[in-house]
């Protein structure tokens, strides 16, 4: 934990998480307006002390859609990524584990994957089942978990070969158990790293889906969806394009800086002293 | 509608993709130049408020939505094509500036006694853009063509009343109905006549012409570039004499903001454009408003929310009527058309013969809508907020078409005006596409906000007739009342105008008292005009502000310097 906070890159990013998580987290308390409350005599008003903001096409308060649409982000990005880890983390340690043909199936499907272009898919398959927040946070989680398999795997493959592992199998102990107890905690380090790094896509492919209209379904605000409302009044209105694109920016960042300064601080090689 | 390829008219769908329009910009090069200087004031420009004596010549430039797919408009289907075709073909009748019929081929007309034979006699001398005469064999060829079933014509339903069609002579043409057909002649003044000489014998599906066309109307098609513009060249030989304007370009630029970019480059001279645009935009450029003129007409058209009269709940006419109580139509006026537009009590026009001035529009009164809920069993038991009736919330789903923003917002509103008195909704947007073939068809919907584009003729026999849903057709609300049936019938065999009135003021009655859809709100067509172009006629006539737009004509002085790129 000491290092973390000691590393630059890590700090700056769990800094940006950090009061974006609490803004979200503290919406309803901080809110001004219900997000949704739609006022025809205030269309497209300007940033000032009484919309921080400004408001949108409806008159709808953007300050507090922000605040509400940042829940949406950030609860997409934890639950889909927490998808996509469970399943990773399982098929990684079965891969690593047993080898053979077990080995080859999940990395071939790994492959397989891969080769789809994941943002085609994730579009073809909400289309299909109709858009809604449940569909998107679970097909980003279930189109997003190779790197997570790939890297558990590896770990797995040298873990085995080591001594302590080794003795426990030759003491008796089941596989589930050397699989949850003494391998799964020694492999989870790149894994962190890379569940915050996913954070940040899923964030951005759940704002990439709002804007298209097929990821949160109105009134519901997500930072993609008052992206999309601001793009008809571009010419004037740039509040309603500026402040989601900025908390966009904010929290990816925010999570790529934290996800880089994991790694620093966990890789041995770059340690310095 | 011939003479009104600026009319506002609603684009159902609105595609988006990048204008291809930048390369054209090369071949009005100069106009550029004009455009970079007029943001200041510039002694050279001359003064755009004079108004000039009419002259021939010149150019307008305007933008268009899509690309037509074809020339034959009867045929294609799309409004893209029949716009153009409204320049090139001419109709046999045509309605005048107060919407009153009149002649443009036919010198006059005749309905015989018993209403089913229609004679029409022709203007002498009448001739095709190559020299070749034009005649009823020629009329009686459109009418084959159209209602032939290889044609698959989306307009043949009218055409094919006509029992019998017969061309005795060059300059008369006769149809035969089996019963009286009121509709009848407004759908000769929507037929646009083609050329039997180029025609005959062709595949229509095929043929070069559509490409190609011969005119008979006030311009001829000079050059098209396939997603980029359409050249018209003024007819001399037009048979309604010639136009004052030279050429007409009709750009075509899918996205509204790529219009509107343009429209302040100055390279195009007109577009339609959305309220955001009217009222906001435009007078928040005080140099860009100096050089146009706005339009404002309403439109013959409406936006409504239409429910699934064959599901559950919407079979009972207090739950229909609940909603449009609890709907603030007026709120959705003003959030979502910025006050550009009205309040409507029956599917015609306000202010037209047709509109039945008795009907108010439902007021919006939550306390009404939520007593006629409890009439109808429903209350909300478990104090979530939403009504039940035997355990069953009253919730349903509300589609409408992707991209649509305007569409987006209505739905968004009526959402949460029908949250406050314990109706769930939930919205779904579509491509239209989609929207059409999986659930319009096959009828699976709840509800719809959607808007109908009106002809002229009150008749709207395939809206709401009875036999009218079969998938595919019109009425695919399912809506079904005998007595609407009977009015439509009769309004279809009734010549007479005052007792054709009393019959659509009777149907709108029923209609409103029915509530099968909410009435949301009749919209303003707007169109911006730069002042070079003179000669529109002021005020706006019913007809709108597109009426005899070959009289309209660009003052030498306006005129932007052409290079040719060619």
């Amino acid at each position: 934990m000491q290092r973390i906070l000691q590393n630059p890159l890590a700090l700056t990013g769990l800094c940006f998480i950090g009061v974006i998580l609490l803004l979200a987290l503290l919406a309803p308390l901080i809110a001004p307006y219900d997000p949704d409350a739609i006022q025809v005599k205030q269309i497209l008003v300007a940033p000032s002390a009484e919309h921080w903001m400004g408001t949108d096409g409806l008159g709808r308060d953007v300050w507090s859609r922000m605040l509400f649409g940042g829940r949406v982000s950030l609860l997409v990005g934890l639950v889909a990524v927490g998808i996509s880890t469970v399943i990773g983390v399982i098929l990684g340690a079965l891969a690593g584990y047993y080898r053979g043909w077990v080995d080859t199936a999940i990395m071939r499907l790994v492959d397989i994957m891969l080769s789809i272009p994941s943002f085609f898919l994730i579009l073809a398959v909400i289309a299909f089942l109709s858009p809604s927040i449940t569909n998107v946070m679970i097909v980003i989680g279930l189109t997003s978990w190779m790197s997570v398999t790939r890297l558990v795997r590896a770990e797995f493959l040298s873990l085995t070969q080591r001594e302590f592992v080794t003795a426990s199998t030759a003491l008796g102990a089941q596989d589930w158990r050397v699989i949850f107890k003494h391998c799964l905690p020694n492999s989870l380090t790149p894994v962190l790293v890379s569940v915050v790094l996913g954070i940040a896509s899923a964030v951005l492919l759940e704002s990439g889906l709002s804007f298209l209209g097929l990821g949160v379904q109105p009134p519901q605000a997500s930072w993609g969806n008052i992206l999309t409302d601001g793009k008809e009044y571009i010419q004037f209105a740039w509040w309603l394009s500026l402040y989601p694109g900025l908390a966009i920016l904010i929290t990816v960042l925010g999570y790529n800086l934290l996800g880089e300064g994991l790694r620093d601080v966990f890789d041995p090689r770059s340690h310095t002293r | 509608m011939t003479n009104q390829p600026l009319s506002g008219m609603h684009n159902i769908r609105t595609k988006r993709h990048v204008s291809t329009g930048q390369r054209f910009a090369v071949g009005v090069l100069s106009s550029c130049l004009i455009a970079c200087g007029s943001d200041q004031p510039d002694k050279n420009i001359p003064a755009l408020n004079q108004t000039y004596p009419a002259q021939p010549g010149g150019t307008m430039i305007s933008a268009m939505p899509s690309d037509p797919s074809s020339m034959i408009g009867m045929v294609a289907g799309e409004s893209a094509s029949l716009a153009i075709g409204a320049y090139l073909f001419n109709s046999v009748l045509k309605y005048d500036q107060n919407l009153d019929l009149t002649g443009e081929l036919a010198e006059s007309w005749q309905v015989a006694d018993d209403k089913k034979t229609i004679t029409f006699r022709l203007k002498p001398g009448l001739q095709w853009a190559d020299g070749k005469p034009l005649t009823s064999a020629d009329i009686l060829f459109t009418w084959q063509l159209i209602t032939d079933e290889n044609t698959h014509s989306p307009y043949a339903s009218d055409y094919q009343l006509v029992t019998k069609a017969e061309a005795p002579d060059a300059r008369t043409f006769i149809v035969h109905y089996s019963q009286p057909f009121a509709p009848a002649l407004e759908s000769w003044a929507s037929l646009q006549v083609l050329p039997k000489h180029k025609l005959a014998g062709q595949d229509i599906r095929t043929t070069s012409f559509a490409q190609k066309p011969l005119s008979s109307h006030y311009y001829q098609l000079k050059e098209w570039r396939h997603g980029e513009y359409i050249k018209l060249e003024k007819n001399p030989k037009s048979v309604l004499g010639p136009a004052n304007i030279d050429h007409l370009i009709e750009r075509i630029i899918p996205d509204p903001a790529a219009q509107f970019l343009e429209l302040m480059a100055d390279n195009i001279d007109s577009m339609n454009m959305d309220p955001i645009t009217y009222a906001r935009i435009i007078p928040s450029r005080p140099a860009l408003q100096a050089r146009l003129n706005q339009y404002k007409e309403l439109g013959n058209s409406y936006t409504y929310l239409g429910f699934n009269l064959k599901r559950k709940p919407f079979d009972d006419v207090r739950i229909r009527k609940a909603i449009n109580y609890a709907i603030d139509k007026q709120e959705i006026i003003d959030g979502v058309y910025l006050g550009l537009g009205i309040t409507i009590a029956s599917p015609y026009k306000p202010g037209t013969r047709w509109s039945n001035p008795q009907l108010t529009p439902y007021p919006f009164d939550p306390t009404k809508a939520k007593q006629l809920l409890a009439e109808a069993g429903y209350q909300d038991s478990d104090g979530d907020g939403i009504v039940e009736r035997n355990g069953k919330k009253l919730s349903f789903e509300v589609l409408t078409n992707l991209g649509n923003k305007q569409r987006e917002k209505t739905a968004v509103i009526i959402q949460r005006r029908l949250k406050e008195v314990g109706i769930e909704t939930h919205i779904r947007t579509l491509e239209w596409a989609s929207l059409l073939t999986n659930f319009i068809k096959p009828g699976d919907f709840d509800a719809v906000v959607m808007g109908w584009g009106l002809g002229l003729d009150p008749d709207q026999y395939t809206i709401w007739h009875s036999s009218q849903q079969k998938p595919g057709q019109f009425n695919f609300i399912g809506y079904n009342n005998p007595a609407v049936d009977k009015l439509l019938e009769q309004g279809r065999l009734e010549f007479d105008p005052e007792k054709r009135m009393q019959i659509y003021h009777d149907f709108a009655k029923v209609l409103y008292d029915d509530s099968p859809l909410v009435y949301l709100s009749a919209g303003y067509g707007l169109t911006a005009i730069h002042k070079r172009i003179q000669g529109i006629m002021n005020p706006v006539p019913p007809a709108g502000v597109g009426y005899d737009s070959q009289k309209w004509y660009v003052p030498e002085p306006l005129r932007r310097t052409q290079i040719q790129a060619e």
